[in-house]
């Protein structure tokens, strides 16, 4: 006979679906009545007829016993795919996660392989969209002189998952003797790096975000410079502005200096 | 010829990156390297790209050249003396200040130094190395760099460039020496394979010492090495080996390396200075179509001592052109078949262990009368297919030979390279996925590196249908004819016949990817089969 579906509801945040995901675990329901969905404060949803709600409190002990189950039982690399997902910001990604973890309990190591299981195929999606959002703005985040001395560089991304810390970790080894910010204005964050190595990411507030967006209105020497070099660097009888597009995507060149006009 | 000598740096900017962008090569790939503690820069093993210009070309490294003063008279280049353009040339600091400013705003990721060749090739190597040199100890600079090595300059100046570069390249400019001899009259083979031997043998002996921090392998030699084929580069094909003649350097005993390579300037010279030896025609001969060994070469390499003279330096860490050495042709400006470039560019892989050989579609800058015109437009479409095929070359295992041959010696139009084979050679197909090896998987259309990587480690787990092939980046689109999944097509329909297949690939009939392709009852009159061109 049909149950009805449960649906745990927790915080959206890491360790608020990694709750959720112990709370469900535990519960012996059967993973195909049990739905994870992460809610904002202040978010809306559509209920469902017919289903049981549950409030998942957020634990930041059971998220981290989750990861540590997972790394013993199931491998390394899954724990990599499950973190890899919780920077995601699509929607489905605490079923996702829990229909993973439930399979990779059964199935062991080798479930990060198995790409043909529904729900491998989908954290592998979601994972590989998370990565790629970070390479791109490896490639394509551009920073700004904005103070003298100590030079401080700064940078604006906004991206649609939560690839700061990636991103960081990438200009942290490269630029370990700069003063860099980087400022992620759609998750309202930003990690700020000092020259001597130290480094934290945090949440901003309303006035450092604006403090932060009214650096930015620099015209730069180099800036110029740079747009010169990308613009003779084309050659006239190859021009394929549709190669371009499938390249580098419009909604990159936003904070891109070459395609910023000059204020 | 104008000489700007004072003009601003924005104007030497505009002009000199200008007269480098016909550079095919702006991959910054083939070294990883972790930054150090107060220098500005890291590089990444599958390089960055940091933009995308007009012309959909990707920007990753401030390609630039020195100077655009130039004595050769090259007719396919802007650059040649007897063209009247402005000529202008940086000083080493705009270089370096230039290529510090734009690393720090993650414009790029690192420079690509070319350079017209100014008075001689010995003073305009002379200028690079500076500026190189510069770059690395004064601005403690640690990100790529990939910088040319001039044609008839000396190996100490070459060997100097190596130290600090992270991948060197040498232009053959065209797939023939007859084609070379008319375009670039100051240019010769010996010229251009003196100082590409030169660094290859570098390589080696870097690898042999360094280990993979000395420089790690190309992606051809990965394949051939997976094939069980023999490997570009190593005993039988340069004559080079750590550790077998006596006085051949062992890798234990990197330590002692100063005293190992005592007196080894005078040894560069005869060592690698085959030059009286390197004869073009041995080592990449074109006209019987037969890639003869470069006997004489390998003879000077394998003779004993070490290649690198400059071992006594202050910065040999970081290797002696770690990320290898890569060529580029250009195409459609004189008379070769498909066939003859590809089989340049395997001997290339194979005999002088390149990273990566470049295709330049051929633009006509200068309209020079004596050189072939087609339609005035750029041969993109032959460059493309000429890409297809290398990487068939490098990632799949294929040989030139299987690709094309003297008889077929032009790509097909209408299919890429892969396709083409696989409808030549239906006694291999259809391949049943389950069980299928990774080479054999390899070869069917529509089957990447990746996914082919992808299913061999999901059929551990359990059986493949085609809807998880799908989900593993399979283009099902060609791929359908060539495969089973348990013993079964997709589509019952299918036929396992060339001109069919052709047909559909062709036209890109998207009824049959969806299921529907047998409810065409009639058959339409097409080229592709009822004339044969297909086959072309």
């Amino acid at each position: 006979m049909d149950k009805p579906v449960r649906i745990y509801q927790c915080e959206n945040s890491p360790d608020g679906i990694l709750s959720a995901v112990f709370e469900a675990g535990i519960s012996g329901y059967g993973h195909n009545y049990i739905k994870i969905q992460p809610l904002d404060q202040d978010s809306i949803y559509n209920i469902e007829l017919f289903s049981e709600y549950i409030k998942v409190e957020t634990s930041a002990k059971k998220a981290g016993n989750v990861l540590e189950t997972i790394e013993s039982r199931i491998s390394h690399e899954a724990v990599f795919f499950v973190m890899s997902a919780l920077l995601s910001e699509d929607g489905d990604r605490g079923n996702v996660i829990y229909q993973f973890v439930t399979y990779g309990f059964t199935i062991g190591q080798g479930i990060t392989k198995a790409l043909q299981l529904e729900c491998v195929a989908r954290i592998f999606e979601i994972k590989r969209k998370v990565h790629n959002e970070a390479h791109f703005y490896k490639e394509f985040i551009r920073f700004q002189e904005v103070k003298k001395v100590p030079s401080v560089l700064m940078a604006k991304i906004e991206p649609k998952n939560r690839v700061l810390t990636l991103v960081t970790a990438h200009f942290e080894d490269r630029f370990n003797a700069e003063y860099f910010i980087i400022y992620d204005k759609s998750h309202k964050e930003a990690s700020f790096h000092s020259a001597d190595g130290g480094c934290i990411i945090r949440i901003l507030t309303e006035d450092e975000e604006k403090k932060l967006d009214s650096l930015l209105d620099v015209n730069e020497k180099y800036a110029d410079l740079w747009k010169i070099f990308f613009n003779s660097i084309a050659v006239e009888e190859r021009k394929n502005y549709k190669l371009q597009r499938g390249n580098l995507a419009l909604h990159y060149r936003k904070y891109m200096t070459e395609f910023m006009e000059n204020n | 010829m104008v000489f700007e000598l004072n003009a601003a740096l924005s104007d030497k900017l505009h002009i000199l990156s200008a007269a480098a962008k016909y550079d095919v090569a702006c991959t910054s790939s083939g070294v990883s390297r972790k930054s150090k503690k107060g220098e500005l820069g890291a590089a990444e093993a599958a390089g960055i790209c940091h933009s995308f210009a007009a012309d959909g070309r990707c920007v990753s490294l401030l390609k630039i050249l020195f100077t655009n003063e130039c004595i050769f008279n090259c007719k396919y280049c802007i650059n040649r003396c007897s063209n009247d353009v402005p000529r202008t040339s940086f000083t080493p600091d705009e270089i370096c200040q230039l290529t510090m400013e734009f690393y720090r705003r993650n414009y790029i990721e690192g420079l690509f130094l070319s350079s017209g060749v100014m008075q001689s090739p010995d003073y305009t190597m002379e200028l690079i190395c500076d500026s190189l040199r510069k770059l690395r100890l004064e601005y403690k600079f640690n990100g790529y760099v990939h910088c040319k090595a001039i044609p008839g300059a000396s190996p100490e100046l070459v060997e100097m460039a190596g130290w600090y570069a992270d991948r060197m390249s040498v232009n053959l400019e065209l797939p023939t020496e007859a084609g070379l001899k008319e375009l670039a009259p100051n240019k010769t083979r010996k010229n251009i394979l003196t100082p590409m031997r030169q660094i290859q043998a570098g390589m080696a002996e870097s690898r042999a010492i360094l280990g993979m921090k000395g420089g790690n392998q190309s992606s051809y030699w990965y394949t051939q090495k997976r094939m069980g084929r023999s490997l570009p580069g190593s005993q039988e094909n340069l004559g080079f080996v750590a550790g077998t003649a006596n006085n051949r350097i062992p890798a234990e005993n990197a330590g002692s390396k100063q005293n190992t390579h005592k007196g080894i300037n005078n040894n560069i010279k005869n060592k690698i200075n085959a030059d009286n030896n390197l004869n073009a025609d041995d080592s990449l001969n074109i006209n019987n179509n037969i890639i003869n060994n470069t006997h004489n070469t390998e003879t000077a390499l394998s003779s004993r001592g070490s290649v690198l003279a400059q071992w006594n330096r202050s910065d040999t860490s970081r290797g002696f052109v770690p990320a290898g050495q890569s060529t580029q042709m250009i195409i459609g400006a004189t008379g070769e078949s498909d066939y003859q470039i590809l089989s340049v560019t395997e001997a290339l892989y194979q005999k002088f262990d390149l990273k990566r050989v470049f295709y330049s579609a051929f633009v006509n800058v200068n309209n020079d009368s004596s050189l072939i015109v087609n339609d005035g437009q750029p041969p993109l479409h032959r460059e493309h297919r000429l890409y297809q095929a290398d990487w068939l070359l490098r990632y799949y295992g294929f040989a030139a030979g299987e690709i094309l041959s003297e008889s077929r010696p032009f790509f097909n139009t209408y299919l890429d390279p892969k396709c083409d084979w696989a409808l030549g050679h239906m006694e291999y197909f259809p391949v049943e996925i389950n069980t299928a090896s990774y080479n054999t998987l390899l070869r069917v259309p529509g089957i990447g590196v990746k996914s082919a990587g992808r299913i061999v480690n999901a059929r551990k787990t359990g059986r493949l249908d085609f809807n998880a092939l799908k989900k593993m980046g399979v283009v099902l689109k060609r791929a359908i004819y060539f495969i089973t999944c348990n013993g079964r097509m997709m589509y019952d329909f299918l036929k396992v016949e060339e001109d069919y297949i052709t047909r559909n690939l062709v036209s890109g009939e998207t009824d049959v990817v969806k299921g529907f392709g047998d409810s065409i009852t009639y058959k339409q009159l097409t080229l592709f089969d009822d004339f044969q061109l297909g086959k072309l």
